[in-house]
């Protein structure tokens, strides 16, 4: 016992920059402070594996996500973009607990709808327009070994654009993305972990210790 | 409340009785020499959940090796999936205290009802027992073993029909009377469904262990008492390790000879699971073959798409699936292939085939497959 609340202690005074008090986080979001212990032994499993100083790098996050540092996606750029509020380059605890909470199966559809639309509208100007789309057709089509024309992608985008693009001004507003998903709404299936919801069975060592007064 | 300090994290909660702000704590249903299990309510979903708390302190003390176990064990219980394992929903803790978070058997203990009752009759004997090795089967096809079956860890759902074995795969949690830790005249509970090969303290194999305490558990159900029993716990060692017991008169030959082969103390020559099931005592009046996998998948998760577009598309990157960042808890594996839906089907079970891996072919039209292999399981979906 003594040995945990020394080894503790020891790591209070040196948490790493934006390492944030569980009981705040878990104010802030649909998870308990157990569960927040749970996902900060993911997040030290996540953050130490290339850089050990305690954030995650870009490098971390592909090799976490596809058993390979150097990897080339366009879509997992963009979620790190979107993990990393601060827009500093590196995803810290803070930024992870509360962008994983959107992923939560609590976590109502709207937010996650925003969070995704966000993430599609790679130049950020509020609009998901049609060249965006195409290349992340494109990006997907070349993930998979599916050699389809230049024709066929275009057609693919033409075909959606159509059906979404109501207004007809030639890019997809919020609206119309909300639309899209009450129409749709397998599209926001990545946007829901249940994994989240057994992240104390998942990463249970945080039982032995734990920080929640009694 | 007895004895615990409750918790509330959440502001917006204004039942300060709830555990962390999430399960309303009713009475307490039993307790033992370092756990106490209270029944509870899920404020969330108004659900009714078994909450076993443990203390650190006690539990480190008696059970050094706790720390290196745990995590492992969690992990363990919380893959099993199976209609007669108590499922664990969640675990908690806080400085002095780990909660788990289970699912809620009305019932009670199966034992209590035969202390109450008397025994049970062989085709009712017979149910429950299916269900244990249905469960114990399950468990062992993963790799994992309970070692420390006993009555306590039977339970029997509200109606009296199903039973559940609750603490799979926490034996360090749980396993307070092996031998090698001395403990075992301290404790409550009993020695009596210990096999003989752990007496004598050497090595041995937890697939054999369990099926011993199926054996002591069914002699139990039919005869109404304990096979090896003696007030004085080195009798009932002894009885136990030469395996002298009787059976009562009223049993059936039939059964009789089954139960010798369950408690052989020859863990060698011992009937394993798989025999069990073909036993003619075991399948009598007719009983469907017992399949140690999950009855049904997760299902539903099949998605009938009528036609992609672009937005469908996207969605399938594995950019997007922020699985992998859970790696080691389950992974899944999307891919995208040209061949038709009929023609991939095949190929899958043609290599299950030669892996031995089950194939669950859906419904035609949805074309989903599920496979599942010894290590746990493999969903392929098709779209």
């Amino acid at each position: 016992m003594l040995a945990f609340v020394k080894r503790f202690s020891l790591k209070r005074t040196k948490h790493p920059r934006g390492y944030e008090d569980p009981q705040v986080l878990a104010s802030e979001t649909p998870f308990t402070v157990n569960e927040i212990e749970a996902l900060h032994n993911l997040f030290k499993k996540l953050s130490t594996s290339i850089i050990n100083d305690g954030l995650i790098h870009k490098e971390e996050f592909l090799l976490a996500l596809f058993r390979n540092s150097s990897m080339q996606n366009l879509f997992a750029d963009r979620v790190f973009y979107m993990f990393d509020r601060k827009r500093n380059g590196v995803i810290e605890f803070g930024e992870f607990v509360r962008s994983l909470s959107i992923f939560h199966p609590h976590t109502p559809e709207h937010e996650k709808s925003s969070f995704m639309f966000k993430l599609y509208d790679l130049d950020g100007t509020g609009f998901i327009q049609r060249h965006e789309l195409k290349k992340m057709v494109g990006a997907l089509l070349s993930e998979t070994d599916l050699g389809l024309s230049e024709e066929c992608i275009e057609a693919i985008v033409e075909q959606t654009m159509v059906e979404v693009d109501t207004n007809k001004d030639g890019k997809i507003d919020e609206e119309e993305w909300k639309e899209l998903v009450a129409k749709n709404p397998s599209i926001l299936k990545n946007m829901t972990l249940p994994y989240l919801k057994e992240v104390t069975l998942a990463f249970p060592s945080f039982v032995l210790d734990s920080e929640v007064d009694d | 409340m007895p004895e615990i300090q409750i918790l509330s994290d959440s502001g917006d909660n204004s039942n300060t009785n709830a555990l962390f702000g999430k399960y309303e704590l009713g009475k307490l249903l039993g307790c033992g020499a370092f756990a106490k299990v209270y029944h509870a309510r899920d404020l969330r979903t108004g659900q009714s959940v078994a909450i076993k708390i443990l203390n650190k302190k006690k539990l480190l003390l008696a059970n050094p090796s706790l720390a290196n176990n745990i995590k492992r064990e969690i992990s363990i219980m919380r893959r099993l999936s199976h209609p007669n394992i108590v499922k664990l929903h969640e675990v908690m803790a806080t400085r002095t205290k780990i909660f788990f978070a289970m699912e809620f058997v009305k019932g009670g203990e199966l034992f209590n009802r035969i202390s109450k009752h008397g025994r049970l009759g062989e085709d009712l004997s017979r149910r429950y027992f299916q269900q244990l090795i249905s469960a114990v089967g399950y468990c062992h096809a993963r790799g994992v073993y309970h070692r420390d079956l006993k009555p306590e860890n039977l339970l029997i759902d509200e109606s009296g029909s199903t039973l559940k074995v609750s603490d799979f795969g926490l034996s360090a949690l749980t396993d307070q009377i092996r031998p090698e830790d001395g403990l075992l005249h301290t404790l409550c509970g009993t020695p009596a469904y210990v096999a003989p090969e752990i007496l004598s303290k050497k090595g041995y194999d937890g697939a054999k262990v369990d099926v011993w305490s199926c054996g002591v558990v069914l002699f139990v159900l039919a005869a109404g008492y304990l096979p090896f029993n003696d007030p004085n716990v080195m009798s009932m060692y002894k009885k136990i390790y030469k395996g002298e017991y009787r059976c009562p008169r009223w049993m059936s030959q039939d059964l009789k000879r089954f139960v010798s082969r369950l408690l052989d103390i020859n863990p060698e020559t011992r009937i394993t699971v798989d025999e069990i099931v073909k036993d003619p005592w075991f399948v009598k009046g007719g009983f469907k073959p017992i399949k140690f996998h999950d009855l049904k998948g997760e299902g539903g998760e099949v998605e009938a798409v009528k036609s992609l577009n672009a937005f469908d598309l996207i969605s399938f990157s594995s950019g997007l699936d922020l699985s992998g960042l859970f790696a080691g808890c389950g992974e899944s594996e999307r891919f995208l292939s040209e061949k038709s839906p009929d023609e991939l089907a095949e190929e899958v079970e043609e290599f299950a085939k030669e892996e031995k891996l089950r194939v669950e072919t859906m419904k035609k039209g949805e074309y989903g497959v599920e496979m599942e292999g010894q290590n746990g399981k493999f969903i392929i979906f098709l779209i």
